[in-house]
Formats: structure tokens, sequence, C-alpha cells
């Protein structure tokens, strides 16, 4: 398949953020209700973050040695347009599932048998998932809009 | 309303002039070569700015290298 350098950026990216992101989701869900689960999630979230820094900086490295870089035209322009509007629904929708849950948990005060910073811990790790579906959506949906047309 | 293609002659067009690839023409008009091939695979439509500069690189006017198709498109009254 004859894929443009912008089309190879960006299915690295997705790769990198469904690996990275995918194991680390696993283990915080392995981990939750463990008394570790707090400790050992922020050392996983640290580490997650630089293996994706680092997984970027050396894929582009190699992609713009193996294939010449071009600058975005209008319809890469148009593309990354649209797949930010897709992403955009996936994040409000998580903004305000989160909303949602805030406001049930303050209406159920007590109820709640974890510990406060657990809860916290959890509620961000689940803004987090949001941001990551919303980066993941908007690359494969600029993969289909490369592909099918736009 | 649905939705109205454009159409081209780029390919003719490229083939007529000496059989100019791709590449020369993204270079030409200043996109890059899968847009070209977009464009006229009719998977694109290309901004006014752009469809002239192609227009411009094969000497003729506008309506000779794009073509509104209104076949496939019907508009309802206000």
């Amino acid at each position: 398949m004859d894929l443009s350098y912008q089309e190879k950026s960006i299915l690295g990216s997705l790769v990198a953020m469904l690996v990275v992101y995918g194991y680390y989701f696993a283990a915080v869900l392995h981990n939750v209700g463990q008394p570790e689960f707090i400790g050992a999630g922020l050392g996983r979230l640290f580490l997650a973050v630089v293996a994706i820094i680092v997984i970027e900086i050396v894929y582009h490295i190699v992609l713009a040695l193996e294939s010449k870089p071009e600058p975005k035209d209008e319809r890469d322009i148009l593309i990354e347009a649209k797949g930010y509007r897709n992403a955009y629904f996936a994040l409000s929708t998580g903004a305000f599932l989160v909303i949602a849950g805030v406001i049930a948990a303050g209406l159920s005060r007590g109820a709640s048998p974890m510990p406060v910073n657990v809860t916290l811990f959890l509620m961000a790790n689940i803004v987090l998932l949001f941001m990551v579906v919303a980066e993941v959506i908007k690359f494969a949906t600029q993969l289909l809009y490369y592909r099918r047309g736009v | 309303m649905t939705r109205a293609k454009i159409r081209n002659n780029i390919r003719r067009l490229r083939f007529d002039r000496s059989e100019m690839t791709q590449q020369e023409l993204a270079q030409k008009v200043g996109v890059t070569r899968q847009t070209v091939i977009a464009i006229e695979g009719d998977k694109y439509s290309p901004s006014l700015e752009v469809a002239f500069r192609i227009a411009r690189v094969f000497g003729l006017p506008l309506e000779e290298v794009f073509q509104y198709d209104s076949a496939g498109s019907s508009t309802s009254a206000p």
C-alpha cells in the first residue's frame, strides 16, 4: 500500500498510543482495589508519558530518514480538522460522563466504599482514558479520510 | 440535496503535456503528490485557489480543467 508521509506519521502515532496506553490502562484496571493502586499507577503513568514521547521522537526520526517529509497542504489540513471534529465529540461525551459521575458521587456522599484519594485517582484515569480515546478517534478517522476521500 | 461532484481532465491533460508526472504537477501547484492523486480520482475537490493554479499550469481556463457535474444533485426550492 502506497502511504504518504502524513499517513505513515499518523499510523505510527496511532499504534504507539494503542500499545502504550493499552498496556497502561490494562495495568491500572488490574490494580483497582489493591493497596499499591495509586503509587504504582502514578509510576506507570509517568512511564507511559515518557514512552510515548520517546517512541514518537525515534519513529519520526526514522520516518524522516526513510521518506522525505512533506509539508501539509490544504487537503492534509482539512483532514486534520475533520479528525479534530470527531475527537471533540468523544472528548465532550467523556467530559459529560465525568461531570455526571462527580454529581452522582456528591449526592451519595459517604456511600462509596473507596477512600477519596482512590476515587480521585480513578476519576483522573477516566478523564485520561477519554483523552486517549479522542486522540485514537482523531488518528483513525484521519487515516479513513485519506483512504476513502474527503 | 445530494452531494455534487466536481470532475476533471487532469490525467488526460498531463498525458497531453509530454506525460507530465503527478509529482511534477504537485510541485508546480504546491500540493503533495497524494493530493494530485486524490483530485484525479475525484476523491477530493480542491479549493478555488488550487483549482486556478492547476488550470494555470496547463494554460487553460478553469472550465476546461474542471467540470461541475450537476446531474446527480438536486436542490429544493425555498
